[in-house]
């Protein structure tokens, strides 16, 4: 309230010092009475416009501490250890614990629990022999290759060292196993669209 | 057997003259040296004409084998097996997705085909499928049987001896007709060792000279660089001499890797034990050791 009534006042002598000091241009402040002084000069007072700022060595060390200690909490965060990654195959899909999915179980005939009891047991002895038939096969090739061997050392010993030898051509081998059908010659097949729906994680 | 007993003497008397050479006087230790270093001369050119003069002549043949190209006929245990274990598994499994809808679509059926049948509670519901699961199943049946699949078995092709692709379902393995001697005889495809080759070269080059073989020729991938059997015959006394007493067949296994190798009336694709009606017995014998039939 005051600047306010001392800008007012200000104003109305500045206008009738204006008339008067009209010829006296340059010394128009000093005109004016000591009491006012004009809040204009406060801007431009000394002190403040000469001295040469002081921040050139010790504030950038400062910057460097704060940064390095922003760095050193984030690495602290960081190290949570990496989610692992889940095993899709591991947790049932709430589809199979699903109560109305359940089938009801057929009570199996006195015959019919027998005859798959006999069929595991003949199946089983049927896959022994059939398996002690392979490794018997096997055990003659090998037998027959050693044989082989040694006639070939007994003939020459270069043949035989070169026989040893292994080859590095021949893996990896392919070879595309048997299906239930033969290929169809000369066929081609329909392009295909699917959606490929696979979950991706990034740890 | 003479080879062996002559190498047997000759370590025997290095022995006996680095015995010596321990034992003996200084003065006379320089004595046993050079005598020492003369025999060790004459081993080493006595083994040299050893190699040189073999009895036995090299031969590389080659067992290239046509794997099956489709699966074999389920024995009547196995298909038994294979339908209760299908059985056993259906029993134990809950319903699916498509089964859950064939039995609601069922009911509802059911339930419109009774007197009683309100369609307004229906509508609450959802809305009526176009294709009923049912429909489904009868268009995908429809795909399957419309589709030609190629013919397991070809009873004209499996009788044709010459041709690859008989008896898909077992290995064959190439017999072709060669002249040994004076007689022409079927046996695996095998040539004469040459110098300055591996036997394995041997039985490559064997493949490669079979007659009714183009430019194409067998693409085969032999399996290793050792051989997997011998076969080895002596002359017949008459024809004996002092540098060949008898032959060594070296036989190494190789896979087929074409689908459509060149045929000729002197080739024959043959299962094991189809083999045993074209093989000489003791051949055949060894032979069968390293084919397996798996």
């Amino acid at each position: 309230m005051s600047l306010v009534l001392s800008r007012s006042l200000c104003r109305v002598f500045s206008r009738q010092s204006a008339q008067s000091s009209f010829l006296f241009g340059e010394h128009h402040y000093a005109v004016q009475s000591p009491w006012f002084t004009p809040v204009m000069t406060i801007k431009t007072s000394a002190p403040l416009s000469m001295e040469p700022k002081k921040k050139k060595k010790v504030d950038p060390r400062r910057e460097q501490l704060a940064r390095d200690r922003l760095k050193k909490k984030l690495r602290k965060l960081e190290k949570v250890p990496p989610e692992l990654i889940p095993i899709e195959d591991f947790t049932t899909p709430t589809k199979c614990l699903d109560e109305t999915r359940a089938r009801i179980a057929p009570s199996l005939s006195f015959q019919e629990s027998e005859r798959r009891a006999l069929l595991l047991k003949e199946w089983s002895r049927y896959k022994q022999k059939q398996h002690m038939d392979e490794m018997q096969a096997v055990e003659f090739a090998l037998k027959a290759q050693s044989e082989a061997l040694e006639e070939l050392k007994l003939e020459s010993e270069e043949l035989y060292k070169a026989a040893l030898m292994p080859d590095p051509h021949l893996f990896p081998i392919v070879h595309e196993g048997p299906a239930y059908t033969p290929s169809i010659p000369k066929y081609e097949a329909p392009d295909g669209k699917y959606n490929d729906v696979t979950k991706v994680y990034t740890q | 057997m003479a080879a062996p007993c002559r190498r047997m003497a000759n370590r025997s008397l290095l022995q006996f003259f680095s015995h010596f050479s321990r034992t003996a006087v200084r003065n006379t230790g320089f004595r046993e040296f050079s005598s020492n270093s003369v025999c060790r001369a004459s081993l080493q050119t006595k083994t040299v004409t050893e190699t040189a003069t073999s009895p036995w002549t090299l031969v590389a043949a080659v067992c290239l084998q046509r794997l099956p190209v489709i699966s074999a006929d389920l024995h009547p245990l196995e298909q038994e097996f294979k339908e209760m274990m299908l059985q056993m598994e259906l029993e134990r499994s809950l319903v699916s997705d498509h089964e859950l809808r064939v039995l609601e679509e069922s009911e509802r059926m059911s339930r419109k085909k009774a007197d009683d049948y309100d369609s307004d509670e229906e509508g609450s519901q959802g809305n009526q499928e176009i294709m009923l699961a049912q429909d489904m199943e009868d268009a995908w049946e429809q795909k399957l049987k419309n589709f030609q699949l190629a013919p397991r078995v070809t009873a004209d092709i499996d009788k044709d001896l010459t041709s690859a692709q008989r008896c898909l379902a077992d290995s064959l393995f190439l017999l072709a007709e060669q002249q040994v001697g004076r007689e022409k005889l079927w046996l695996l495809p095998q040539t004469q060792w040459q110098e300055g080759e591996t036997l394995r070269q041997t039985a490559e080059r064997a493949l490669a000279s079979l007659p009714g073989n183009t430019a194409a020729g067998f693409k085969a991938t032999f399996l290793g660089n050792a051989p997997c059997g011998v076969y080895k015959y002596k002359l017949p006394k008459a024809v004996r001499t002092e540098s060949t007493v008898g032959t060594k067949v070296f036989f190494f296994k190789a896979i087929l890797s074409d689908s459509a190798p060149p045929t000729s009336p002197s080739l024959l694709w043959l299962k094991k034990n189809e083999l045993q009606k074209y093989l000489k017995p003791a051949y055949s014998m060894k032979v069968d050791r390293f084919i397996i039939n798996m």
